[in-house]
């Protein structure tokens, strides 16, 4: 997997990985929000799990 | 020859002070950002402190929470909102600049300033989080407060920033806001939003007994709040560096008019002092006293450019005199359980220090906009208490109606460490009653 937006460092701006690559950058972005709205569904999941506990049920 | 290779010179030279401008602003927007995550620090032991044993580790998961979830959150949506909606609700051309997948966003050797800018903003964002999570501790539900601490940092405060602590931002440019400290984006904005939090969340059980008299709930370790608070006031230098614009070779204030890091100093430190004294003598309380010196710093924030050190200390003296009193008036008539006094001491403490600004740095011209005014001041106090109000009590409404809001009465009652935290924070104690969740009573 080539990431490299450069091919030289002579006049180089912008140059992490994939920057170059817009559509690619949507995708990374979209699955760390993922990440972050599955961790939240997760904490809802572990509290009502401790509910259910503490109920006896 | 001679003349060509002093001009060589020359122009080698000037490349060089060039550079050095532009690393001296990155370092010292890096080691703002450093300082300003003593203010995290200082949250977290303040309001481990304030909690119940029972509770302890919870609160403090919770702002770790807050911070690590805050960081992305500025990173996708912030940062592009402060940039968007300086005039309102129009997206601004400069917004592209904070798209996440555009340019300015990453490792880029043709912008050394985006980076530095967004880790500061982001400090800010998580202070705001910060502030409503203390108030909130020992019932709320972590996910909720999560949803919420979202909402604020990276939604409400930073479209509160760019409209009031902008160059460009349509408080200063149509009504001459005055703010350098950023008490009304921060901390208005997150006191007024805990309110509407608040409101929905209720009380802590056995806060209140049936005839509405109150119970004092103490937390289990008051030294470690106040050295969590003598921490966070450390962490305001940085959080006050960081609202200036330095380029390397000029201070400015964020409305682009000329400062000087020693008036900030000057202003900062008196304000610190004076909240302190203030607090002190109305309360002889350790705790009040602390927050005292936060609400100093908020007294003062609005005008730390143009005051005259002494008015400083005097205006968040009268801070420091006044906000216990409202924290009380919350609790005992409103029936507020606001847990630190989070709501008074950044909410109402912002409110005074915007008027105290229209009252005593009125006249003082603006780059852009009319001259700083108290209806002005006024006008932008209303403006940034129903931006952060109506979001909290909206929010939290939906997120009680769906009820996932508050955490069950049996939890709160054991204690949510025991419930929900795998590890113990004093395994040690595990014999003594308010360690266990085998209170005495539910006040305990």
């Amino acid at each position: 997997m080539n990431s490299a937006p450069i091919t030289t460092w002579e006049g180089a701006k912008a140059y992490f990985t994939f920057a170059d690559q817009p559509g690619v950058l949507m995708v990374i972005s979209a699955l760390a929000l993922a990440v972050c709205v599955g961790t939240i569904a997760a904490m809802i999941r572990h509290e009502n799990a401790c509910v259910r506990k503490a109920n006896g049920a | 020859m001679e003349n060509a290779a002093l001009l060589a010179k020359i122009e080698a030279l000037e490349a060089s002070v060039a550079l050095t401008k532009t690393v001296n602003a990155e370092v010292f927007y890096w080691w703002c950002t450093a300082l300003m995550i003593a203010i995290h620090a200082g949250f977290l032991a303040y309001e481990m402190g304030a909690s119940r044993a029972k509770n302890a580790l919870a609160s403090g998961l919770k702002n770790l929470l807050a911070f690590a979830f805050l960081v992305p959150t500025f990173y996708f949506f912030g940062w592009w909102i402060y940039l968007a909606f300086p005039t309102g609700f129009t997206v601004s051309e400069a917004s592209s600049a904070g798209v996440a997948w555009g340019e300015s966003m990453g490792p880029n050797l043709g912008d050394n300033a985006s980076g530095i800018f967004w880790a500061a903003f982001t400090l800010f964002a998580a202070t705001t989080a910060s502030i409503m999570s203390g108030a909130v501790i020992e019932r709320i539900r972590m996910s909720a407060f999560t949803i919420l601490a979202i909402l604020l940092g990276g939604f409400v405060w930073i479209l509160g920033a760019s409209w009031g602590w902008h160059p460009e931002g349509w408080l200063t440019t149509s009504w001459g806001l005055h703010d350098i400290g950023a008490a009304g984006c921060v901390h208005m904005i997150a006191g007024f939003f805990t309110l509407g939090v608040l409101i929905n969340l209720g009380p802590r059980i056995g806060r209140f007994n049936a005839d509405g008299t109150v119970n004092h709930i103490a937390g289990h370790n008051m030294p470690m709040s106040l050295i969590g608070l003598m921490i966070i006031v450390m962490g305001f230098f940085g959080f006050l560096g960081g609202c200036i614009i330095y380029n390397g070779g000029t201070w400015m204030t964020i409305y682009n008019t000329p400062t000087t890091l020693s008036a900030f100093a000057f202003n900062t430190l008196m304000g610190v002092a004076g909240g302190m004294i203030g607090s002190y003598l109305v309360t002889r309380d350790p705790f009040w006293m602390m927050s005292g010196a936060l609400i100093g710093v908020i007294s003062s924030a609005p005008g730390l450019d143009v005051y005259f050190p002494a008015l400083a200390f005097l205006i968040s003296f009268v801070g420091g005199c006044v906000i216990p009193k409202l924290a009380d008036m919350l609790l005992v008539r409103f029936k507020i359980d606001d847990a630190v006094g989070a709501v008074a001491v950044h909410g109402f403490g912002g409110v005074w220090g915007l008027l105290a600004a229209g009252i005593f740095a009125s006249g003082y011209p603006n780059v852009s906009g009319p001259a700083v005014s108290f209806s002005g001041q006024l006008m932008s106090v209303v403006v940034f208490a129903i931006l952060g109000f109506a979001p909290g009590f909206a929010a939290s409404y939906v997120l009680k109606m769906l009820g996932l809001l508050r955490t069950d009465p049996k939890i709160e009652l054991a204690g949510l460490d025991i419930s929900e935290v795998p590890v113990k924070a004093y395994p040690e104690a595990s014999t003594i009653p308010a360690f266990t969740g085998e209170a005495l009573s539910p006040a305990e």
